[in-house]
């Protein structure tokens, strides 16, 4: 699997200088003839400028909203424990360890109980998290870098567009947003994901349901304002180590008032409902400041 | 008016959802398919991240008051719908709808509210 971006970059510039140079030598022999064909054939490459002006982006502002519960999969929307049959609707096409695990925490879901590390306060959401989030976001787009930037949390992830590639893997480690770089094309931003925290050790979860990734989770995203006015970002999702094939799934956002606002988010500002990290609980705090609520009920 | 009514709203409840949008936790505690009607007066709003909570203060039967929390969604979503932290100024008398707590605790997920002079804030269908 190549994680690379990387390719020849033939940027506008050099094609001019392509075309001024194939002008100049039309009379000469097969060799420089030779040397058209080869230039020919480069011209036939995308052309991609490593780093575009700002008036080449396209403009994201605004405030946006995501369309659609969030929950990743649709298919788990659907009753109690949702529509857990592999290969129907959404279902992520895990291998069967995992379908194992994503099973079991639908059944912790189905009780209250999951050990969502979202429900914590502080923890990052993550990628591809950070697109299934309620609140609103904003898109903020300059040359070099696109931020996403979700209320919620809040939740921010860079995708660097300078033309930069991976670290190495021995120069990378897993993170909540993972290494994300990418490049235009057109008013698409095409970008890919690496280096992700797997949902093995708790620290992460790719929805409230309770799916799953590994550390070998690599995503490829294509992000674009579609023929209806929505920010549409497609994911396809590859995982060795959890899927016997791509998954992909797009969200799609729409564009609040003009002039909307966005606010502050401090999940602990006045967090009365706790979640205990071990068993899953959601407690509730009564005015007093003491729970007032008992796990045993909320079965 | 502060008197308790403790009508349970059952056949209603299935017309209902509430407004929570509970983002980061379960919403187990709530029984979703009963709503409760509770009459009182706002002792408190508190419009805070991460959910809103409304503090209900309720006479009940016997004539003790009770005080009930409610829950709602985050400020920053309820103020771009045009809820303020000045929307249930305390002592306010008025009406609230919500999905109960499981355990009996006073608490529940706010659906909606009507005030006195017959404005509804949420769900009141």
């Amino acid at each position: 699997m190549n994680h690379s971006i990387g390719r020849l970059v033939v940027t506008k510039p050099t094609v001019r200088v392509m075309r001024k140079f194939l002008d100049m030598q039309c009379s000469f022999g097969w060799s420089i003839r030779l040397t058209s064909a080869v230039l020919l054939a480069l011209m036939q490459l995308p052309v991609q400028a490593a780093t575009p002006t700002q008036a080449a982006t396209p403009d994201w502002s605004g405030v946006w909203a995501m369309q659609g519960g969030t929950v990743f999969d649709l298919a788990t929307q659907t009753g109690k424990g949702g529509t857990t049959t592999p290969g129907v609707r959404e279902h992520p096409p895990y291998n069967k360890e995992y379908e194992a695990k994503y099973q079991a925490n639908l059944a912790l879901r189905d009780q209250g109980i999951l050990p969502d590390p979202n429900s914590l306060c502080g923890i990052p959401t993550g990628f591809p998290r950070i697109l299934n989030l309620p609140d609103v976001y904003e898109f903020a787009v300059t040359p070099q870098q696109v931020w996403i930037i979700a209320e919620n949390g809040p939740n921010v992830m860079r995708i660097y567009t300078d033309g930069r590639q991976h670290p190495a893997p021995a120069d990378r480690w897993p993170t909540h947003t993972g290494d994300s770089v990418g490049h235009w094309e057109g008013d698409t931003l095409v970008f890919d994901t690496v280096s992700l925290h797997s949902s093995e050790n708790g620290r992460t979860m790719v929805d409230r349901t309770g799916l799953m990734l590994s550390d070998a989770a690599h995503v490829v995203s294509r992000m674009h304002i579609n023929k209806a006015g929505l920010m549409e970002v497609q994911m396809t999702l590859e995982d060795a180590k959890a899927l016997t094939a791509p998954w992909v799934v797009t969200k799609q956002f729409k564009q609040q008032e003009k002039g909307a606002r966005v606010y502050d988010y401090a999940c602990n500002e006045n967090n009365r409902n706790p979640v205990d990290p071990k068993t899953g609980w959601t407690y509730t705090i009564g005015p007093d400041g003491r729970i007032i609520d008992q796990p045993a009920a909320k079965k | 008016m502060k008197h308790f009514c403790s009508t349970l709203l059952t056949a209603c409840a299935l017309l209902l959802t509430t407004t929570v949008v509970l983002a980061h936790h379960s919403d187990a505690m709530f029984d979703h398919e009963q709503v409760r009607e509770l009459s009182g007066t706002v002792k408190e709003f508190q419009f805070t991240n991460p959910h809103a909570w409304i503090q209900l203060s309720v006479t009940d039967a016997k004539g003790k008051v009770v005080e009930w929390s409610l829950e709602w969604g985050s400020p920053n979503q309820l103020g771009r719908q045009g809820i303020r932290p000045s929307t249930f100024a305390p002592g306010t008398a008025l009406t609230i709808r919500a999905n109960p707590m499981k355990d009996g605790t006073p608490g529940g997920a706010f659906i909606g509210a009507r005030f006195s002079d017959g404005k509804t804030i949420g769900r009141w269908d």
